[in-house]
């Protein structure tokens, strides 16, 4: 009888342990880049400048969890979610059937401010307003069973939080129920460059109590933008720091590891 | 070498299991060569995808057509056609924007080549020297060693195809450094 080949492979992973369970996120390279997914119940910034691809990469992500069967959810802070729902037809990875079957919601918040009557002439939440909100995000996520959720966007809703405290308030208590609820969400966070310079966030804290931070952004190459994607951290997952090209393809997102030399030398990241 | 040598020497390149070979033709017959070692390899029942840097799909087609080579299972990546306004319709071409794109080819070889049937498979690039003109050299030959070494990880056999006036020393040795085989060169 041959011999049990009893090697064991070398674990590449500093971190030894035992991997978290992962939300997969079936989008082409993100997934390889996250070493399996994003942990399940992660809340992750999605940072990115206008036209980078954010909304798009968001959108993947949940058509992708209900066409598996998951309650997917997409809160629309910026645009009517009419108007996002004919966008959405664009998509060739969309399925209108997903809507119909309940297995992607599309909430617009201004709906959900009118009738909790948190609506305010100067746009400011009060304490009232911002736990009268975290109830309502709580409520949809539990009742409807949800397992991803997406904010469009986050920095639309800490326009309207009065201070740094407080957004900084709201998203570590929004983090708490949703990882309870083992619901994995991403925050969009719109960014600008300054001085060559891309952030993560317009006020500073939203990186800080997310989990993951994705540095979405669009690179120039001899006057053509290409966009990218790089991970910046993922709590409780070894992955990629290399910066990728993302790119819309009739399948769905295409992710691939950008050319070194292909970045740099006169090349901004705007 | 004669264009019917150079397609027996990558045959037997072929036969002999190698996966990367840089293949050099004179510019005054790069075209027509190129088309005829493309319609040898469909002959051969061989699926591939055509990656055209210096002429629109449309013309090769074409020609490919007019060669009548079998094109059941031949894809085209085009880096040309939307760069110069020529026409973007083809259910059997992914065309790519700008030819500073270069990651842009992988992915979509990475697309199409979930498309080919034949279990004999190859990628022609045509040609590298049409990337040169838009590429510093630099960043023409980070993009050359990620897509011979990505090739090699799917094991499609790649060919290079080079204008022989036009590859300098530099370029050359990169290449050889890389394939298996040089042919033509």
């Amino acid at each position: 009888m041959a011999k049990k080949d009893v090697t064991k492979p070398i674990s590449l992973d500093p971190r030894g342990g035992r991997p978290r369970e992962k939300c997969v996120t079936h989008i082409e390279g993100i997934d390889r880049i996250l070493n399996g997914g994003i942990p399940v119940g992660n809340i992750v910034l999605l940072a990115g400048t206008v036209g980078s691809g954010k909304t798009t990469l968001a959108m993947e992500f949940l058509i992708n969890g209900a066409k598996n069967g998951e309650t997917c959810c997409y809160i629309s802070v910026t645009e009517p979610s009419s108007k996002m729902l004919s966008n959405l037809q664009t998509y060739g990875f969309f399925d209108d059937s997903l809507v119909k079957e309940g297995k992607l919601n599309i909430f617009d918040l201004t709906v959900i401010n009118d009738r909790l009557g948190v609506e305010r002439m100067d746009g400011t939440y009060t304490a009232k307003d911002m736990e009268a909100l975290l109830g309502a995000f709580e409520d949809i996520v539990d009742e409807l069973g949800v397992t991803r959720l997406v904010v469009d966007s986050i920095t639309a809703v800490c326009y309207q939080l009065p201070d740094r405290g407080s957004i900084r308030n709201f998203i570590f208590r929004l983090s708490q129920f949703l990882s309870t609820f083992g619901c994995t969400t991403m925050l969009i966070s719109e960014t600008v460059v300054d001085s060559n310079v891309q952030t993560y966030s317009i006020f500073g804290v939203e990186e800080a109590v997310a989990d993951g931070v994705f540095l979405m952004g669009n690179i120039v190459r001899q006057g053509d933008l290409l966009r990218s994607l790089q991970v910046v951290k993922m709590r409780g997952a070894k992955h990629s720091r290399a910066r990728h090209l993302i790119e819309l393809t009739p399948v769905g997102l295409a992710v691939i590891p950008l050319l070194k030399w292909g970045q740099d030398g006169g090349q901004a990241f705007t | 070498m004669s264009v019917a040598d150079i397609a027996k020497s990558i045959i037997k390149s072929i036969n002999a299991g190698d996966t990367l070979a840089t293949v050099g033709l004179p510019a005054s017959n790069f075209h027509e060569g190129t088309v005829k070692l493309a319609t040898v390899l469909l002959g051969k029942k061989l699926g591939g995808i055509y990656i055209t840097t210096s002429r629109p799909s449309s013309h090769i087609i074409a020609e490919l057509e007019e060669a009548k080579a079998n094109l059941s299972d031949l894809y085209f990546v085009d880096l040309v056609s939307m760069t110069v306004g020529g026409n973007t319709e083809d259910a059997r071409t992914l065309f790519i924007e700008s030819p500073t794109m270069l990651e842009s080819i992988l992915l979509n070889i990475s697309l199409l080549e979930r498309r080919l049937k034949s279990k004999r498979r190859f990628v022609l690039f045509d040609s590298i020297n049409g990337l040169s003109i838009y590429s510093e050299p630099k960043v023409l030959k980070e993009f050359i060693n990620v897509l011979g070494n990505s090739m090699r990880i799917k094991a499609i056999y790649t060919m290079l195809m080079t204008v022989e006036e036009q590859t300098d020393g530099d370029l050359a040795a990169a290449l050889e450094l890389l394939s298996d085989t040089m042919i033509g060169t």
